[in-house]
This record gives structure tokens, C-alpha cells and sequence, in this order.
């Protein structure tokens, strides 16, 4: 049967290559559509856990449903070892102490977001440094601001200018303070580019009158599959009366669920995608089918069971099918491998769906390997699927009838 | 002799036309072993139906087919496929062989689907070659035969897994004389020396000519049963 199947779909070549061709264009569509959703899924997910929430944090229990100062948490030796007790998952910590303030100089003022850092440590987490455009980053132990360009502008400030800082403290305290600005750095997005200033963590504590305490201690995983489960673990550790760990989806539930919409909207262009495939294959199989018709009565005559005849026409189908997903991805990974590499630059309103998004306006690709197994294995699936056209044909066709056709 | 075929009061009538249409009218029949019968009748008498009737290919409307003393009409469609693969040899007007398998695989097939062991497979295929004088075509696909060697690979099919016996439809109606001749000697010695039955419907004198019986059928009931001696 095997030895019938294969031979058969090399005695109309034309024929054979017209379905693995269709079969392979069905899977090569879908490789680069998955590929650029999951290229700009895992972009956003890349882009809010460095710019963001790295992928766990500590934080007060209260923190999160109202982020005010009265909801630092303490960071004391309770929280540094429930994180050095799984040292081997967590890669780096990254301590914020963060809150809104009033920023002023002479006569102007306006709202900022005050973020007291570990400058080391957040360039390791998203390269915080590299968006400098004048003067310098501070180190741990310095004691002056670094504003974005923004900031700058709408308040008139220049390298060596004071920035003078008003807002509320720890517990009630005012919190107040005049800062030399030391350094200016550029966002792309507006949101960040028009409201961030920063301080060493120390000096940021100090403002904020909430020394050892942290509004979250940011966890960035040596691998972020872990993050639910570590989440759990690490929670054991700490006293649920004063600790909770959010995972990023936790602290970013709108993004996730816009996102999430718009993979939706993907998803029914993917089963469009599939439908139209199968009807291509549907096709040629249909055309297969009708000039076969009396060999398959013939065979029937002479003794070979509707079941064999079922089987050997699935096996074409397996073989052309299996055939076509091969050379699709074959054909596919270069293609989806240059655009991971070359990302598209999105312009116009593209480009600001992407800003808003607090994305870079870049379309990126993704070449994981469950793009490649899932969407052959669909397509796969689906020329099986109407290869069971012929089988369900053999099974109510007339022997005579076909025979004589 | 064994009777090989009987058959009672066979009718057949195609209802599915806007008129219904009597194929077969009341045909009792046996075909003795060993038999070389020819049914001849103009177009439409009911030649090909009969075969198929009798072949198992398609169900009488009334009657019975009595072979190897089961009554065919009776049986399922299942039991049908098993019954021919044993029973009958089939060669057709068009050969019909499979194009994708050489003279001896095609020849193997039947045996193959019998499940026989593959050297015996084997050693029957090439003497049933050999017997047609296709000895040298052994590896060689249809595409590239004669309309003449391919009916002789039919015939070498039909005739490997030794049935009781073998139906021909207008099996010299695409041959060239000498192929035609060619063919029906070879019929007629596997006939003789191996004692197989072998019915066939035609047109062709040529193959009248050969027979020892010749039934004549007219509007689907039997019109002439004559005995011809031959040797």
C-alpha cells in the first residue's frame, strides 16, 4: 500500500507539485503571520519587563491597589532573604523608591515622577543610561538629579541648574529637597520623556523621609516561564500581612488585555488564513479525486477493499501534506530569520499605536521553535483533514459506475 | 464436470433510469468447469450485466448466483470483496492495469491482497509472465507496453491467484488482430492444459470463433445455449 501510495504521486508530478505547492504556501503564511505576532507579543512583553516591571516584584500588600508613600514597604532582612533563598532563579534585584511630586524652578512648576534608583542596576535592567543626551548618570553615592529632556524644557533647566522638589513623605512628612541637575536624558515616549526625574536610591529615600524602605523590589528571573511559580515560592518566604509578589501580567492587566484583543483579531485572520489554505488543497484534491475515479473502481473490482483504497488515498494525502509543511518551513525560517534580524520600522499612525503602546515603532519577528511546530502541525492537520474527502468518496462510490466512467 | 456457476432465475432491472430498464430477464444458467463460453449478444442485450452479476460486481433485482455452492446475491458487500479476491479472475476491455506498479507487481497484486507469501508471490508471477511470454517484461511499468502485452498482463493477473474461474469483458475489442490472436491462444491453451474456466462477453468473431460454448442473450434473457466442438 505504502509502495501504491508513494508511487502514485509521482505518475502526474504536475499534479503532486500542485498540491505541496499550495500546502507549503498555506504553511509559509502562517509561519510569518505567527511569527510576527508572537515577534511583537514577546516585544511587548521584552519592552514592559525592562522598562517596566521586570518580570516579579515585591511589594507592600497594600501597594498596588493605592501607590502612595504610606505603602513602602520595609526593606529589611525579612525580604533580602527570602530573595537570597532563591538566588539560583532570580538573576539581579532592582530596588525603587518612586512617587509623584511638585518640580519647580523660579517661577515655573510642574508634576513629575520621581524615581529614587540603583543606577547600576537599572542599566543593567534597560540600559538607562544609554538615553543621555548631556551631562552624566550619577553613581550610588552622588547626590545629584538626573531629568528627562522634557522636564528640562518645560521647566528651563540647563546641566548645573537647581531643580527644587516638593511632595509627600513617608507617613505624612513633607518631603522636600534641591537638587543640582547633573544630567538630561531623551525618551522616545512622551509619558516618560515629559515627567521622569531621577535620584540615587539613598538620596530618593531621603527625600521621601522613608529610609529602608522601597515602593518595589523588582526581580528579573533567569527565566521568565518561572515567574508564577517562583512567585509562589518566594511568597512562602515573606508575611503575607505585609508582602505580596505581582507577576508583570499582574501589574500591567490593560496592556495584557489590549493586547490580548488584539491577538484576537489576529487569530480569526489566521483561521481566514487556514480556511482559504484548505480550500486550496480541497481543490487540487478534488480534481485528484475526479480523474481517478474509474482507476478506483477498477481497483475495487479486482479484489482491493474500500478500506485499502481509503488507506492508500490517505497516505497520498499524508505524504503530500507532510511534504508541503517540510518545504514550508524550510521555505519559511529564511524568511521570518531575515525580518527577525531586519525588524520593519512602522511609520504614521502605525508608529503611534506602537508609541502608546509604550513600544518601540518596530515590527519585530519571532523565530521560536513552536511557531515552526505549531502552525506545520495545523496546516498539517488540515490537508489530512481534507484529504479525508477522497477516503469518505471511496467509501460511497459505486464500484460499476466508476469503473465505466 | 463441477458446475462452477449456477444461476436461477436472475433478473436484473436498472431503476434508476427515467424508464426502467430490463437488463437481465430470467436467466438459468451453469457454467461447468473448464468451460471456454462466450456471450455474445448486440449492444445493450445484457452481456456486460450478466458478468457483472455473475462476478459479483453488482446485485441481481431477483434470482440467485450459486458459486462454490453460496448463493451470492445474498452476500454483504464486505463478504463480496472477500469472495472475488478468491474466487474470480477479472480481465477488462480497457486492461486496467495499475500504472504505477511493473508487469510483476501488477501481476502480485491479487496475490498481495490474498496476503500469499511473497516468494511464492514472486515464482507465480513470473511463470504467469512467462505463460503470456512476457518473461522479459517482468520489470517494466504499462505505460510502457503494448495495448497487446498489457492485455496479457491482465490475463497473467487474472489467472495467478487461481481462481475458479475468469470473467473477460470485450477483452479483444482494443487489440490489433494479431495481438487479438496473439491473446486468445494464449486463453485458449491456460484453458485447455490448466482446466480454467473462463467466460468472456464480446463482439469479436474472432473470439466466437475459439469458443466451445457460445450463449446468446437478446433484451436481457438467453435467446441460444450452443456446444461448439473445437479440438
Amino acid at each position: 500500500m505504502l509502495t501504491l501510495a508513494w508511487r502514485n504521486l509521482w505518475r502526474k508530478k504536475r499534479r503532486t507539485f500542485i498540491t505541496v505547492s499550495s500546502v507549503m504556501l498555506a504553511a509559509v503564511l502562517a509561519i510569518f503571520l505567527m511569527s510576527m505576532v508572537n515577534g511583537m507579543k514577546q516585544q511587548m512583553i521584552d519592552s514592559i519587563i525592562s522598562n517596566t516591571t521586570g518580570h516579579l516584584q515585591i511589594q507592600d500588600v497594600l501597594y498596588h491597589d493605592e501607590p502612595t508613600m504610606d505603602h513602602a514597604m520595609e526593606y529589611g532582612e525579612e525580604v533580602k532573604q527570602a530573595v537570597s533563598a532563591f538566588a539560583d532563579e532570580i538573576e539581579y534585584t532592582v530596588p525603587r523608591i518612586e512617587g509623584f511630586c511638585l518640580a519647580s524652578k523660579e517661577i515655573s512648576s510642574r508634576g513629575v515622577y520621581l524615581m529614587g534608583i540603583w543606577p547600576e542596576k537599572e542599566d543593567r535592567m534597560n540600559d538607562l543610561s544609554s538615553r543621555l543626551i548631556k551631562g552624566e548618570m550619577f553613581s550610588r553615592h552622588d547626590d545629584f538629579a538626573v531629568i528627562a529632556e522634557g522636564v528640562a524644557t518645560q521647566l528651563d533647566l540647563e546641566l548645573g541648574d537647581t531643580i527644587v522638589l516638593l511632595g509627600q513623605g513617608f507617613q505624612g512628612m513633607t518631603a522636600a529637597g534641591k537638587y543640582r541637575v547633573g544630567g538630561i536624558l531623551e525618551f522616545p515616549l512622551p509619558e516618560q520623556n515629559n515627567t521622569m526625574v531621577y535620584l540615587p536610591l539613598q538620596e530618593g529615600q531621603h527625600f521621601f523621609a522613608a529610609p529602608d524602605r522601597l515602593n518595589r523590589l523588582i526581580l528579573m528571573l533567569e527565566d521568565q516561564a518561572l515567574a508564577e511559580e517562583l512567585a509562589k515560592n518566594i511568597q512562602q518566604e515573606l508575611d503575607e500581612e505585609w508582602y505580596t509578589l505581582k507577576t508583570w501580567e499582574e501589574l500591567m492587566p490593560d496592556k495584557v488585555a489590549a493586547f490580548e484583543a488584539r491577538h484576537a483579531q489576529v487569530r480569526i485572520f489566521a483561521w481566514v488564513l487556514y480556511i482559504v489554505a484548505g480550500f486550496g488543497i480541497f481543490g487540487t484534491i478534488i480534481t485528484m479525486m475526479h480523474e481517478r475515479l474509474r482507476e478506483f473502481g477498477i481497483l475495487l473490482s479486482i479484489g482491493l477493499k474500500r478500506t485499502q483504497l481509503a488507506g492508500i488515498c490517505l497516505l497520498e494525502t499524508f505524504f503530500m501534506s507532510i511534504m508541503g509543511v517540510i518545504a514550508g518551513v524550510i521555505v519559511g525560517f529564511p524568511i521570518v530569520y531575515w525580518f527577525y534580524k531586519n525588524p520593519i520600522p512602522l511609520a504614521d499612525d502605525m508608529a503611534d499605536v506602537m508609541i502608546d503602546f509604550g513600544l518601540e515603532p518596530l515590527m519585530r519577528f519571532s523565530i521560536e521553535t513552536d511557531i515552526f511546530i505549531y502552525q506545520a502541525l495545523t496546516i498539517f492537520i488540515i490537508a489530512l483533514l481534507v484529504g479525508l474527502y477522497p477516503v469518505n468518496k471511496v467509501f460511497r462510490l459505486k464500484m460499476i459506475h466508476a469503473a465505466k466512467n | 464436470m463441477k458446475t462452477v456457476i449456477k444461476t436461477n432465475n436472475l433478473s436484473k432491472v436498472y431503476s434508476d433510469a427515467a424508464v426502467p430498464v430490463q437488463a437481465l430477464k430470467d436467466v438459468n444458467l451453469e457454467f461447468k468447469e473448464g468451460e471456454f463460453t462466450a456471450i455474445v449478444g448486440p449492444s445493450g442485450s445484457g452481456k456486460t450485466t450478466f458478468l457483472n452479476v455473475i462476478g459479483g460486481l453488482d446485485k441481481p433485482t431477483e434470482g440467485h448466483v450459486i458459486i462454490d455452492d453460496v448463493d451470492i446475491a445474498t452476500m454483504k458487500e464486505s463478504q463480496l470483496f472477500d469472495f472475488r479476491l478468491k474466487h474470480i479472475g477479472f480481465v477488462f476491455q480497457a486492461y486496467n492495469l495499475i500504472p504505477v506498479l511493473t508487469a510483476k507487481e501488477n501481476v502480485s497484486f491479487i496475490m498481495l491482497l490474498q496476503k500469499a507469501p511473497k516468494k511464492e508471490m514472486e515464482k507465480r508471477a513470473k511463470e504467469m509472465l512467462e505463460q503470456v511470454g512476457l518473461d522479459d517484461k517482468l520489470d517494466v511499468r504499462p505505460g510502457k507496453l503494448s495495448g497487446g502485452q498489457q492485455q496479457r498482463v491482465a490475463v497473467a493477473r487474472a489467472l495467478a491467484s487461481k481462481p475458479d474461474f475468469v470473467l473477460a469483458d470485450e477483452p479483444t475489442a482494443n487489440l490489433d488482430t494479431e495481438s487479438a490472436f496473439n491473446l486468445l491462444d494464449i486463453m485458449a491453451r491456460l484453458n485447455r492444459e490448466e482446466n480454467i474456466t473462463l467466460i468472456f462477453s464480446t463482439h469479436d468473431q474472432r473470439v466466437i470463433d475459439r469458443a466451445r460454448r457460445v450463449i446468446t442473450l437478446v433484451d436481457g434473457a438467453v435467446d441460444k445455449d450452443e456446444q461448439f466442438d473445437r479440438d
